[in-house]
């Protein structure tokens, strides 16, 4: 029986699953869209790996990362629970040796993460606006009406990209409508959004960041050859696309379990992907702050509270 | 007027969080009550941006919310007008209209003790004006007024010698500690004392970073004399009072190696901000300390910055073990 790492990451957009061996290879990944509903993305990831691996496996570690990271914490039980700064940066320095900067662009963020020596020495995520990241690029290819998998292909037609404002999607929209309306090629508005949307990123999340080779180009979005032309252009150097590009969250997030070596997994088991999970909320009436507080049951039991500022609520529960 | 029966409402914010204590004694010894609004929370907050102008910073907004949950259970509204509180030095401009914008805004308002606090040319006098227009608005003078100001002086500097003295973060780091954090790193958090000292507006980010291991040191936590000193650094002399603060705690902290970053907080909105942290973020950046910017406004998810000082720390305790 193998004995076997699991990294479970649960974004806005994908929520991703990869295993790994005792030497750190990758055995399998699973790449879905969480749909808004997290334990049935989690558990439908699970229900793959075993598809993938067979029922001979022991899993020996578990690392959980992303937004929902808590919540597929308590539901996995894992061992690690980590940061999407940390868990990326991992992955990226096991994939490229040596690697100084990463750039990572998801569903509805992006970050820069700086590396010397192995080490994280700087990072920045994008603040409360989504413009430079995925879903940016999502809802243009939707407005155009074309494939978000095509969208990079057709991007490297353009003869002469046209430029685009990238500050805000919704400027960008009119912009390109404007340009639409002038009569420019469809090519040369694809290839212009990825550039501005370069721009928009390299301005405000790589602001004053000293961006050194070797560069990974990691997340959803690096699958777009568009964008990694638009980078290549700006920066002077040609970027790197990890193999994993879309799963590196999870792929980290399994490596620092295997880091970790607990001695037995918290992990609770393959039969949860049958069992029947359930959050719930409410507002809790105690002060005048009105927590939300959020709640995850396994069946009538109750396994995890949280969200509210003075613990009351998630002290209350012992996991 | 009978100043038996007076109710003199507090705001607890902005200023609040510098001099609260020096106000609180100087108008109980003088026999007002004093009611200070009650920590910062989600209604008052709510208020205070449904009354402010949309430009207001964060901290503006909820002063108004503090005011206006004040304005109804008051006789009057302390609201003084900052303009100066020390030699050549200034206040935010935007702090100085406060007691304008408030009249404007509340409905009723409250009678407002607006007195001018000008320290800027000639520190006492101004301060003694200041003092004596307070006592003024009250109905009160003479001696009673100096005895009233020696208590609140007594009091406001037993309690900064507190703050100053608490600087645990330099003297003793590097403890032991159980579990996964193998010992405490020291860690700047700097900012405006109305964010650090609000937990509610300031997400109680030194709490957050305590917990995750790291040993906080505030601006308050360090001697004044040392800012000074270390703002002597810059190449021109920065006229913000509290910017000259930050800006001075920052490059102090910079100098000591015990200290493993700064974590620098801002509120959405902050002009002088604006300024001052890019040039802390600069030299941090050209002196190699870590340096964590984190911009707070109306909109800002508590899940946000938990992951970004979550991977801050995590990127301290990874160098130290380099």
């Amino acid at each position: 029986m193998e004995a076997i790492y699991l990294g479970i990451d649960v974004g806005s957009v994908s929520t991703n699953v990869v295993a790994i061996g005792e030497s750190g290879q990758i055995l399998t990944t699973v790449y879905l869209r969480t749909r808004g509903q997290p334990v049935r993305a989690i558990q439908e990831g699970l229900e793959q790996v075993v598809n993938a691996l067979g029922e001979d496996i022991k899993v020996a570690g578990v690392g959980t990362t992303g937004s929902g990271r808590s919540l597929a914490a308590v539901m996995v039980g894992a061992d690690v629970v980590k940061n999407e700064i940390t868990a990326h940066a991992v992955a990226a320095s096991l994939a490229v040796p040596g690697v100084q900067t990463v750039i990572e662009i998801g569903g509805q963020d992006s970050k820069i993460i700086i590396l010397r020596h192995g080490i994280v020495t700087d990072f920045a995520m994008n603040t409360v606006c989504a413009a430079g990241t995925g879903s940016f690029l999502d809802q243009q290819a939707a407005r155009l009406g074309i494939p978000i998998e095509e969208f990079g292909r057709r991007a490297l037609e353009a003869k002469s990209p046209v430029r685009i404002a990238g500050r805000c999607a919704v400027f960008a929209e009119s912009d390109m409508i404007h340009k639409q309306q002038q009569g420019h090629p469809l090519e040369d508005i694809i290839a212009g959004l990825c550039e501005a949307l370069v721009r928009n990123y390299l301005n405000n999340v790589g602001k004053g960041k000293e961006i050194l080779p070797p560069v990974v180009f990691q997340g959803g979005v690096a699958a777009n050859a568009g964008m990694c032309r638009a980078f290549n252009r700006a920066l002077g150097t040609e970027v790197i696309v990890p193999e994993h590009y879309g799963v590196m969250g999870a792929y980290g997030a399994a490596l620092l379990a295997r880091e970790m070596k607990p001695g037995a997994s918290a992990f609770r088991g393959f039969e949860l992907i049958g069992r029947e999970f359930r959050t719930g909320g409410f507002e809790c009436q105690g002060c005048a702050n009105h927590c939300e507080v959020v709640e995850l049951r396994e069946g009538r039991q109750l396994l995890a509270r949280w969200g509210d500022r003075c613990g009351k609520w998630s002290n209350a529960v012992a996991v | 007027m009978n100043n038996k029966m007076w109710r003199l409402g507090v705001p607890r914010a902005l200023f609040y969080y510098y001099y609260g204590p020096w106000w609180e004694i100087f108008f109980e010894t003088l026999g007002i009550e004093v009611i200070v609004s009650p920590p910062t929370y989600r209604e008052i907050m709510d208020l205070g941006v449904s009354l402010a102008v949309a430009e207001a910073c964060l901290p503006v907004k909820a002063y108004y919310g503090h005011a206006a949950w004040l304005a109804s259970r008051v006789d009057a509204l302390l609201v003084p007008r900052l303009v100066s509180v020390e030699r050549k030095s200034y206040i935010c401009p935007k702090l100085m209209g406060l007691p304008d914008m408030l009249r404007a805004t509340l409905k009723p308002c409250p009678q407002i003790i607006d007195t001018t606090v000008n320290l800027a040319r000639r520190p006492e006098e101004g301060l003694a004006a200041a003092v004596q227009g307070m006592a003024r608005a009250i109905g009160v003078r003479g001696h009673r007024v100096e005895l009233a100001k020696a208590a609140a002086e007594a009091r406001y500097r037993s309690w900064t010698c507190e703050r100053w003295g608490d600087t645990k973060g330099l003297e003793t780091g590097n403890t032991d500690q159980a579990g996964e954090r193998r010992y405490a790193l020291p860690v700047g958090v700097i900012g405006h004392g109305y964010l650090l000292y609000d937990r509610y507006l300031g997400m109680d980010i030194p709490g957050k970073v305590a917990a995750l291991g790291g040993q906080v040191i505030l601006p308050e936590n360090i001697d004044p004399q040392e800012v000074e000193k270390a703002c002597r650094q810059l190449p021109k002399r920065l006229y913000w009072t509290l910017g000259r603060k930050i800006i001075g705690t920052a490059l102090y902290l910079m100098e000591q190696e015990k200290v493993a970053g700064l974590i620098h907080l801002t509120a959405f909105g902050c002009g002088p901000d604006s300024l001052v942290g890019d040039l802390a973020e600069r030299y941090a950046r050209r002196r190699g300390k870590p340096f964590l910017l984190l911009t707070l406004d109306e909109h800002t998810g508590e899940a946000g910055l938990n992951t970004r000082l979550e991977a801050f720390m995590d990127m301290l305790y990874r160098r130290r073990s380099a």
